[in-house]
């Protein structure tokens, strides 16, 4: 595709607003000062546990006892080749990540389209869709436990249409489609205010110009609109993929903290909350925390590849 | 110039992050005279009894104060939290499943020296409850209370089909079958480890030998796991509670979804609260046979004190006072759970003479407790039943051999 037009949005960035204040920005230590909060904030919370936990994931550690921990090398690593339950996590997880973030990504293009164009109420089609993002996952969970129940909304709707309903959340086969559903309904709103963002950047003279040159609508859509979106794609495709991998909180509502019925609903993080918080094994958990770390930034860096070198951000 | 500036600055850094780390780690279980006690309450009649407990016992003992540190959110995984960080409380409720876990890392304070000092005689206590703390013969804890399961049946609904309540697997299946109807079924029940036992051991079944070794593939389980599954798929007239729309076999039993339910002591408040109008009776779990042996579980939780309390004499008296006659006669009095001693559970009989089967079935329960294998045994064997039940695995064998193979990894 279009690989020459580097979109001229950078360009448009780097506004010469810079001037003001120089004697305040040409000292360093200010800049230091005044980004110690989070600096020290983030090393405490956040760098940290994760050098912490880095090291914690060669060792058989419980923080029960401290004093019994030992190391055990790569012991970890190696155990995650051979538990059954690791892999069904993992299979969960991918089907989960495969099913939504296809589907949520070019929902959320479309839905970024329909608001983007000239029709009436769209204000509120924005607030609509919108909305479910801002709820919380676990009252969007509870409320849809309800919906998916077997005297629940959705099984009175299909036995309108003489279909006979199910226990959804309590099948093994439907629960984790249940959730991938609700998934989709409560992301995509988030990821249509970013499309959207986008659509808006894409200059209008491109569109006036093709027109004069008689492209249809379908024509610049292909050839405008999407090559432009490039940047807003690789974005959202990596923060889907990365949300997918990393799903708990409906999960853990839903399968009350366990994963079932029978494991159909347990994910990566989820295996690995129940290993850290229920068989006191922080040590193998810290190594699946950074065996799922590998997982996404290999598929990060493949979509990088992917989508070439100008979706640089 | 710059350079050394941007240094001290990293410096300052580092100094700040150790400061704020340094001063989350010191421990302050207990101070001198003050003790906390962590525990979980079920309802606000539950909190009651101990604040009154608590009365009494700071009454007897001006000197020390206790004051409740309730824990609401998933009580053993918040304890673990506090207990690594040293900020557990110096007295704390400790269910029998993860007992030997919590033992063997050593993290509470053995007994013994403080029963022989005190005389207090572990073997007043049920033996099944004292045992599920012991290792070693040592003692790591003092039951608080317990309960076992019994048949609730609803009295309306049996009366209507003409039964009297079952005493053996065939009128329970009988009984079941019958008050199956109009979108109601027998029998709420989870099909997971804790409801089916009593089944494996009434066939005569065990799911660990005497070394604590899983021995889930026997075939007395396998055929106490088919008679269990049956009521499911060839009767119809069992229901998992989730399935008939409501959270708990308890709530199905409340709202008349159900007319008998396996359940423990904890029904009598729920009920009373959510449907006081509902005319129930208790009996005990359905034997075999007549005559056979009857088998049950006792779900019991003792009161541990913490290796790290710095007043640790202070914490004894309390566990002490908790589990003593006068302690327990609370527990009696609100009929909320069994007392955990030998002669208060006569005295349990005497005020409420319709709770007797639970009494009775603590003569004929194990503790709900696997060894090492804590939660993943219960995990792995739950999920068993749960399979066949949900259709997922045709075979029982099958099922029981898969989570005996897991288990033995």
């Amino acid at each position: 595709m279009a690989t020459t037009t580097s979109p001229p949005k950078q360009q448009r960035q780097r506004s010469p607003k810079a001037g003001r204040g120089q004697k305040w920005t040409r000292d360093p230590m200010m800049g230091y000062l005044f980004t110690l909060p989070v600096i020290v904030s983030l090393s405490v919370f956040l760098i940290g546990p994760i050098i912490y936990a880095f090291y914690l994931s060669f060792q058989q550690f419980t923080f029960l006892n401290p004093d019994l921990s030992q190391f055990v090398g790569l012991d970890n690593y190696t155990r995650l080749l051979t538990d059954e339950r690791f892999h069904t996590a993992l299979k969960n997880t991918s089907f989960y990540s495969l099913g939504v973030v296809p589907v949520q990504v070019s929902l959320a293009l479309l839905l970024a389209l329909i608001v983007n164009s000239k029709i009436r109420g769209k204000t509120f089609f924005r607030v609509a869709y919108f909305l479910p993002t801002v709820t919380s996952t676990v009252a969007v969970s509870v409320m849809f436990l309800f919906l998916f129940k077997r005297d629940g909304l959705v099984n009175a709707f299909l036995s309108l249409l003489g279909v006979e309903g199910r226990s959804w959340m309590l099948d093994v086969d439907f629960a984790l489609p249940s959730i991938m559903l609700m998934a989709v309904w409560t992301t995509v709103g988030q990821f249509m205010v970013i499309y959207l963002a986008g659509l808006q950047d894409i200059p209008a003279d491109l569109y006036e110009a093709a027109e004069v040159d008689g492209a249809g609508p379908l024509r610049q859509f292909w050839h405008i609109t999407l090559p432009l979106l490039k940047p807003t794609t690789f974005f959202i495709v990596v923060m889907s993929v990365i949300g997918t991998f990393q799903v708990f909180d409906q999960m853990y509502v839903i399968s009350k903290g366990a994963g079932g019925p029978l494991d159909s609903t347990l994910t990566v993080v989820l295996y690995l909350y129940n290993v850290a918080f229920q068989d006191f094994e922080m040590g193998y958990a810290s190594a699946i925390a950074f065996f799922l770390f590998a997982v996404i930034l290999i598929l990060t860096l493949i979509q990088r590849n992917f989508f070439g070198e100008e979706t640089r951000m | 110039m710059r350079r050394t500036r941007v240094f001290s600055m990293l410096a300052l850094l580092c100094g700040l992050s150790l400061l704020v780390t340094a001063c989350g780690g010191g421990s302050n279980v207990g101070d001198n005279g003050e003790i906390r006690i962590g525990a979980q309450f079920s309802s606000p009649a539950e909190r009651k009894i101990l604040e009154e407990q608590i009365k009494e016992f700071e009454n007897e003992n001006p000197d020390i104060k206790v004051s409740i540190q309730a824990i609401t959110d998933d009580y053993l995984k918040e304890m673990q939290t506090l207990i690594g960080a040293k900020r557990e409380p110096d007295v704390f409720y400790l269910e029998g499943m993860p007992a030997p876990d919590m033992i063997k890392l050593g993290v509470l304070e053995p007994l013994n020296d403080y029963l022989e000092k005190s005389g207090v005689d572990p073997a007043d206590f049920e033996d099944a409850l004292i045992e599920a703390y012991t290792e070693d013969e040592q003692v790591y804890g003092l039951p608080k209370d317990y309960n076992t399961l019994a048949l609730f049946y609803n009295k309306k609904m049996f009366k209507e089909a003409g039964l009297e309540p079952p005493t053996t697997w065939d009128e329970l299946r009988e009984a079941a079958k019958k008050l199956s109807k109009d979108g109601r079924k027998g029998l709420a029940i989870n099909p997971e480890l804790a409801r089916y036992q009593p089944f494996v051991y009434q066939n005569g079944g065990a799911v660990l030998d005497e070394d604590g070794n899983a021995t889930l593939d026997r075939k007395e389980n396998g055929e106490a796991v088919q008679f269990f599954a049956d009521l499911f798929l060839k009767d119809k007239s069992a229901g998992v509670p989730n399935d008939m729309g409501v959270e708990w076999a308890g709530d199905a039993f409340a709202e008349e979804k159900a007319a008998m339910v396996y359940e423990g002591g904890w029904m009598i408040p729920f009920i009373k609260e959510k449907a006081p109008d509902l005319d129930y009776g208790i009996v005990e779990l359905p034997a075999k046979e007549k005559g056979a042996e009857n088998g049950n579980l006792a779900f019991t939780v003792a009161y541990v004190m913490s290796k790290n309390s710095r007043n640790k004499d202070a914490s004894f008296k309390l566990i002490e006072f908790l589990t003593s006659d006068k302690g327990q006669q609370y527990v009696v009095d609100s009929g909320l759970a069994l007392p955990s001693r030998k002669v208060m559970g006569e005295k349990f009989v005497e005020q409420y003479p319709e709770r007797e089967p639970f009494v009775k079935g603590a003569a004929y329960a194990q503790p709900f407790q696997y060894g090492d294998y804590g939660n993943k045994f219960a995990d792995e064997a739950s999920k068993a039943a749960e399979s066949v039940v949900l259709g997922k695995e045709k075979s029982v064998a099958n099922a029981l051999k898969k989570a005996q193979q897991n288990l033995e990894k």
